[in-house]
């Protein structure tokens, strides 16, 4: 049986094409609990367990939310409210009285207790589904209380260390120290998660959604994580963890890079956070092509004020001294929890009001002191700022959007401000935009597609909806011209034109890109390397050739088959 | 001769019967020494359709959006009073319903109660 127990490997879904060997260390396990040791359980003692654990439990919730309504809001902390009805459940009481009436630890009763609620919710779709992680919450908390464990520190890791959770929060993500940490690997999580997203931003090899197995695996075991293959390698061989150490070696091109026949094209990295930027700048990137500013904003009570502001955008741009970096004014819209902006509660919040339409409406004040700040810092930062629009559908929306750029601009004349208007651009995010591209490329220096969202809004697809993913694929026919018809209008216009979004960083797709005209490709960082080196092998013309035909396919599978040709 | 009681409410709230309101309705039921069942309102009238009120979890699951009906039935001492609070709960914009008035929520409860006993 040991023979077998080994040399498992654990499957999930592959955040970044990083591979790593590393020392297992458990961050928040669920219900880790291993076989209950039925001959010692006196079920009064263990009632009387549980009752100090929830009453402590209680203790901490309501601290939490007194803590939380104080920093965040009183609408943010009503989730603790819930956590604590949840907390004095009927059902779950019975449920644990009832098991530990059979012979069960309370940590034991406590997990059969959630098992049912939490997969009854975990079947429901959407907002049910939070339910089902409020209740993992509660059931964690209470688990912890009753078996005294304590959560590992982040921040002070061993070298070389996996980190095996549940799943990690850009709470825990912004504590994880990236030169100590080999990878690491979740039970939960999608492509598109969170610790997924940051994985990619700083190329660590992780495989996420492992699923319940993850859990069985031990503290201080040796493993593989393949964030290329999607495994989690138990036990390896040699031969296994040469291949992932391998792996980890990378050929970074420091360098701007060029096609076989003299063109460039820059290669800029995506970036969330500024604790990316060293990474990014190590993994080559040419410059920032898509600097999201949200993490400005989101966790806080107030909003930045001009300085703040200033500070992040001069910092990055000196991270950059010899590059661009391309700031996204505030994009956000009621998915997003930010209690001073006052977000309305919308039925569909991706198709309501956000991006450019809430910066043009609701948040223009908001709008002007980010443009203050980033006009200050084009003229004092390092590198070479650009700002552009979020989800711009009509050229009105972009009218008013630059005539605010030359209001802020006078306005900074008149008070002897240093400033400069840097390049401005809009990004394609919608079909609205795509058809009105040529009017918008004729305003200003460049465009830039988003192809996750011209995707989405292009094949009505939700992103995240597992059940039309093969919808969600920009190599769509559909997808693929709306994209052409993009670069094709920005360049008659005089304008550049760029794309951020995950297409850009499919080496598969760069000769493509390249093919199809686009003078830059942003992207998670740990793809530049990939996507550099592929630079360097694509022949212009061929390239545009091999484009024009994927053009006159009709349907994805005729466009895959010429890709693999 | 029961003493029980019944109500349609429309609820309020944008987020629909969920996380906070619904936490604020299950605190207010277990406030009340009456006991509360709800349902959809659309449900057939037919006892084996109701949902006891006093678990977030039950209450949760049955989903409730925000624009919807629900039947409440108390059955107590202060069945009319915990109906009038439990409709008050429901019909309160969730942006009004902060610490403040959830307090003021459980004093009232109490009042009523105090004056039934």
């Amino acid at each position: 049986m040991p023979e077998q127990m080994s040399r498992r490997t654990l499957t999930g879904t592959g955040a970044t094409p990083r591979a790593a060997v590393g020392t297992v260390v458990w961050y928040d396990r669920d219900s880790d609990l291993g076989d209950p040791d039925e001959t010692s359980v006196d079920p009064p003692t263990e009632l009387e367990r549980f009752e100090d654990a929830r009453e402590a439990a209680r203790a901490e919730l309501e601290a939490e939310r007194e803590r939380t309504a104080e920093r965040v809001g009183e609408q943010e902390a009503g989730v603790f409210d819930a956590h604590l009805q949840f907390l004095d459940d009927p059902q779950i009481e019975s449920g644990v009285t009832s098991a530990v009436e059979n012979d069960l630890p309370a940590e034991h009763a406590v997990k059969r207790a959630f098992a049912d609620p939490i997969e009854q919710f975990q079947e429901m779709d959407g907002r049910m589904a939070e339910r089902a992680d409020d209740l993992r919450d509660v059931r964690d908390r209470l688990i912890r209380l009753l078996t005294g464990s304590e959560r590992v520190d982040l921040g002070d890791l061993p070298n070389g260390a996996v980190v095996l959770a549940e799943r990690l929060t850009p709470s825990d993500t912004a504590q994880l120290d990236p030169d100590r940490v080999a990878g690491f690997a979740t039970v939960t999580g999608g492509r598109t998660s969170h610790a997924a997203i940051f994985a990619r931003s700083l190329a660590l090899p992780a495989v996420v959604g492992i699923g319940d197995e993850l859990r069985e695996v031990e503290e201080d075991a040796t493993v593989v994580v393949d964030g290329e293959t999607g495994e989690l390698c138990l036990d390896p061989t040699d031969e296994r963890r040469e291949e992932a150490a391998t792996a980890s070696e990378v050929d970074v091109r420091t360098d701007p890079v060029s096609t076989v026949d003299g063109t460039t094209v820059e290669v800029a990295a995506n970036v969330g956070q500024p604790a990316e930027l060293d990474g990014v700048r190590a993994q080559g990137a040419d410059g920032i092509g898509l600097y999201r500013t949200e993490f400005l904003f989101l966790d806080r009570q107030s909003p930045p004020d001009e300085d703040e502001q200033y500070d992040a955008y001069t910092t990055a741009l000196d991270t950059f001294p010899d590059g661009r970096v391309i700031v996204r004014t505030l994009d956000i819209g009621g998915d997003k929890p930010i209690p001073y902006l006052n977000l309305p509660d919308e039925e569909n919040p991706f198709l309501g009001e956000r991006g450019i339409r809430r910066s043009l409406d609701s948040d223009t004040e908001l709008f002007e002191t980010q443009l203050r700040a980033l006009l200050r810092a084009a003229a004092d930062g390092d590198g070479e700022l650009a700002i552009m629009f979020p989800l711009v559908t009509t050229v009105d929306e972009l009218d008013a959007a630059l005539e605010t750029v030359d209001a802020v601009a006078t306005q900074l004349d008149a008070e002897n401000v240093t400033h400069a208007v840097p390049e401005l651009g809009v990004m394609i995010e919608t079909p609205s935009a795509v058809f009105a591209a040529p009017e918008l490329a004729e305003r200003v220096d460049f465009l830039s597609v988003g192809t996750n969202d011209l995707t989405q809004y292009t094949m009505a697809a939700a992103r995240g909806n597992e059940n039309v993913e093969a919808l969600r694929d920009p190599t769509q026919p559909a997808v693929l011209r709306a994209i052409a018809r993009t670069v094709e209008a920005a360049h008659e216009n005089d304008a550049w034109v760029g794309m951020c979004g995950e297409m850009a960083g499919d080496p598969d797709l760069t000769e493509l890109l390249v093919g199809l005209g686009f003078d830059e490709l942003s992207m998670s960082a740990v793809t530049i390397p990939d996507v550099k080196a592929a630079v360097q092998s694509v022949h212009t013309d061929e390239a545009s050739a091999h484009a024009t035909h994927a053009l006159d396919a009709a349907t994805r599978e005729q466009i895959r088959t010429q890709l693999d040709e | 001769m029961s003493s029980e009681l019944e109500r349609v409410v429309t609820v309020v709230p944008e987020a629909g019967l969920h996380a906070r309101p619904a936490a604020a309705f299950v605190e207010t039921v277990n406030d009340s020494d009456s006991d509360i069942q709800i349902a959809h309102a659309t449900d057939d009238d037919d006892d084996t359709d109701l949902t006891p009120a006093a678990s977030m979890i039950a209450v949760t699951s049955l989903g409730v959006e925000h624009g919807e009906e629900i039947r409440i039935v108390a059955d107590g001492p202060n069945a009319e009073a915990t109906l009038d609070e439990l409709e008050r709960v429901l019909t309160t914009p969730e942006d009004e319903l902060d610490g403040e008035n959830a307090t003021a929520t459980d004093t009232d409860a109490d009042a009523t109660t105090d004056t039934n006993a």
